[in-house]
């Protein structure tokens, strides 16, 4: 591995997007996605969960045996997935309401494990936690891009602030919408791959 | 892979103990740190709920408990300057999906003045319009005698939602009627 920190940490973001590129994880892509507030928590959550999960599997990573390093990551996954659960139940009460549900649902991320047993549990802490903020950066800008754009169009707003008295697309904060608006954006990013991506290869 | 030989078992045991302890304590300091601060805003959270049911007064206590359902269901008197001005009852009624949670405020002559839904899991967009207040201001005016669901044209009684028959009567028959019930019948004995 010779790859430097900021070429992992742009590799979250970039080349493997959870969301974007590696179409993974994409429940909660369209089930809270509905309105900003939401995605950015939901994205804020799993950028925590993604570090510390890195983080903890990589300092364990040679104490792992290697015949239960998976139900060992899940209790990983999980009890990280607890605190934030706890925290934001406590002190974001609102947002809680909305996406209680989602969240402890985190856990069954395959986003989450794949790295663990990818990255993680191959790797010093500093790469994995490089990794893991790449990884949760790329989902929460993923998260807010699609959120951003449903609620603009759905219902005529930004972070609940009214833009436009109508609502003029409605169907894009009922699910389907999250469909439509994660695949339109998908295919623009990777046109921007493609179109920008190339160009900077050859240079 | 290979044989497991007594060296890897424990080993493995030592991880998973390892692992368990150091998660559990983890736990153990954030749920100390936050249920504290849930259970706070959970009981803010009742308080403006109630506060929202009779607006005018300046002092809602609890009178006693009783069990919808084997829940555990409060109701309160409501004050203003020393005078009981209503009473609030906590009632869950047996809907489709869900057990609804539901907050009744009445006058001091048991007439319904308020019902809120606080909580509910019935079916979305269907069972969810039991929170519509066309069929929430149904309720206000009615004596006991008059909180029954009826799937006709009604004005003297509540009118079922079309569609939506289980979870409008689980509201009336159920949580409200007998919510009021309790709360006219353990009011008169202490009288």
């Amino acid at each position: 591995m010779t790859q430097s920190n900021w070429q992992i940490f742009k590799n979250g973001i970039f080349t493997e997007n959870i969301i974007f590129k590696m179409a993974i994880s994409l429940c909660p892509s369209i089930a809270v996605t509905n309105n900003l507030k939401n995605g950015l928590l939901m994205g804020i959550a799993v950028w925590f969960v993604h570090v510390m999960v890195g983080l903890t599997v990589s300092v364990f990573r040679k104490f792992i045996h290697p015949r239960i390093r998976i139900p060992i990551f899940m209790l990983i996954i999980s009890l990280w997935v607890t605190v934030i659960n706890l925290i934001l139940a406590a002190y974001a009460r609102d947002v809680y309401k909305e996406i209680g549900l989602y969240l402890q649902l985190i856990v069954a991320f395959a986003s989450l494990l794949a790295r663990a047993e990818v990255f993680a549990s191959k790797n010093k802490v500093t790469p994995s936690f490089m990794d893991g903020m790449g990884m949760g950066i790329g989902f929460t800008i993923a998260l807010v891009l699609i959120s951003f754009f449903r609620e603009l169009i759905g219902q005529g707003s930004v972070w609940g602030w009214e833009i436009v008295a109508t609502k003029p697309l409605l169907i894009l904060i009922l699910p389907a919408g999250g469909f439509f608006t994660v695949g339109l954006l998908m295919g623009l990013f990777n046109w921007m791959d493609v179109k920008f991506g190339k160009a900077g290869r050859h240079h | 892979m290979k044989e497991m030989t007594t060296k890897d078992l424990i080993k493995i045991m030592i991880n998973l103990v390892v692992i368990y302890i150091a998660g559990g304590a983890i736990l153990v300091m954030v749920y100390a740190k936050t249920s504290p601060v849930i259970f706070m805003g959970d009981k803010e959270e009742k308080e403006a709920a109630l506060r929202k049911m009779v607006p005018e007064a300046d002092k809602i206590e609890v009178l006693g408990t009783w069990e919808p359902h084997q829940k555990h269901a409060e109701y309160y008197v409501a004050r203003k300057g020393g005078e009981d001005v209503g009473y609030i009852v906590e009632t869950y009624g047996k809907g489709y999906s869900s057990y609804i949670h539901i907050l009744v405020a009445l006058d001091k002559n048991f007439t319904l003045q308020k019902i809120d839904i606080l909580s509910h899991a019935e079916t979305p967009g269907l069972g969810d319009e039991i929170e519509k207040d066309i069929f929430k201001n149904q309720f206000v005016g009615k004596t006991l005698e008059h909180i029954k669901l009826i799937k006709v044209e009604t004005k003297e009684d509540i009118q079922a939602i079309t569609g939506v028959t289980i979870s409008s009567r689980a509201v009336t028959d159920d949580a409200v009627r007998n919510g009021v019930k309790m709360l006219k019948e353990r009011l008169k004995v202490k009288r």
